[in-house]
């Protein structure tokens, strides 16, 4: 299903990385992109986003998120409640903001592109790192990777749902890893 | 006749107001790959290699590190820059 070779990131160019997908590689990128998206919007509760605090970045949110996954990607910056509280309150949108931009950028990036190899500056590779890597927090907190030991999900049975959603995981990884050894040339020679 | 130096009394004070003793800890992650926490090390703090690889492999092996230290202020700009690239910090003002 996801071909690993030859493929990935390269350097392209000082400063440019290069990759190009296959029509199902861009659809799962682009569906667990937007699954992103969506679920950073389900924080955001307008009816009781107070508009003046939510233009200067204060949101009425100071609790940690009950969903595991929401908890992972915006996580207490204090081990004390009330100091990661107050923290919160005048972070999280601004982080959330951070986050809807990295997935959008994977998003838009796929789609403009359509069947031809991805084009990215460093500023954009930065974006699709930190997009890649919330849809492998988001997978791990899923596939429960905390407290599951790796040979068990190599061993799950061929009809397991978690079994695809570990080879999504296992890809993706891959795939994050063909771009940080393409970025590293460039940020050992600065 | 003593000349003052301006910047270690702003160095000294910091330090007796105790406001240089905040430090940013990264926590051990089993998703997070080893040169993924390493290269976001080098590119938010402009650590060389070598450093961040050293910082990467005590979080790896010892389940957190410290990865920088400073005013309060400045420790809650790292911890969120680290958040807006996955990985999971803290600010705390133990263990320098």
């Amino acid at each position: 299903m996801m071909s690993k070779e030859p493929g990935g990131f390269k350097r392209h160019g000082e400063n440019e990385y290069q990759a190009t997908f296959s029509e199902s590689e861009r659809e799962v990128l682009i569906n667990l992109s937007e699954q992103i998206i969506e679920l950073l919007a389900e924080r955001v509760d307008h009816a009781h986003e107070d508009p003046l605090a939510a233009m200067v970045g204060i949101t009425v949110h100071d609790a940690p998120p009950e969903d595991e996954v929401l908890l992972r990607l915006l996580p207490n910056a204090y081990a004390d409640d009330d100091a990661a509280s107050e923290f919160r309150r005048y972070t999280e949108s601004t982080l959330r903001d951070k986050k809807r931009a990295h997935s959008m950028a994977i998003r838009s990036n796929l789609i403009n592109a359509g069947n031809q190899p991805i084009d990215l500056d460093h500023e954009g590779a930065n974006a699709w790192l930190g997009g890649l890597n919330d849809i492998r927090l988001a997978l791990g907190v899923r596939l429960k990777i905390e407290d599951t030991q790796q040979e068990h999900l190599e061993l799950l049975k061929p009809d397991d749902p978690l079994r695809a959603i570990y080879a999504v995981y296992t890809w993706l990884g891959w795939l994050q890893e063909s771009l940080i050894q393409a970025l590293m040339d460039d940020v050992t020679e600065r | 006749m003593v000349k003052t130096n301006t910047h270690l009394d702003e160095e000294l004070k910091a330090i007796f107001s105790n406001d240089r003793l905040w430090v940013c800890v990264v926590w051990d992650d089993p998703v997070n790959l080893m040169s993924y926490v390493t290269y976001v090390f080098m590119e938010l703090f402009g650590y060389t290699k070598e450093h961040a690889t050293e910082l990467m492999l005590k979080v790896h092996n010892d389940g957190r590190a410290v990865v920088s230290n400073g005013s309060r202020e400045e420790m809650e700009r790292d911890v969120q820059r680290l958040h807006e690239y996955g990985l999971w910090a803290t600010i705390s003002k133990e263990e320098l």
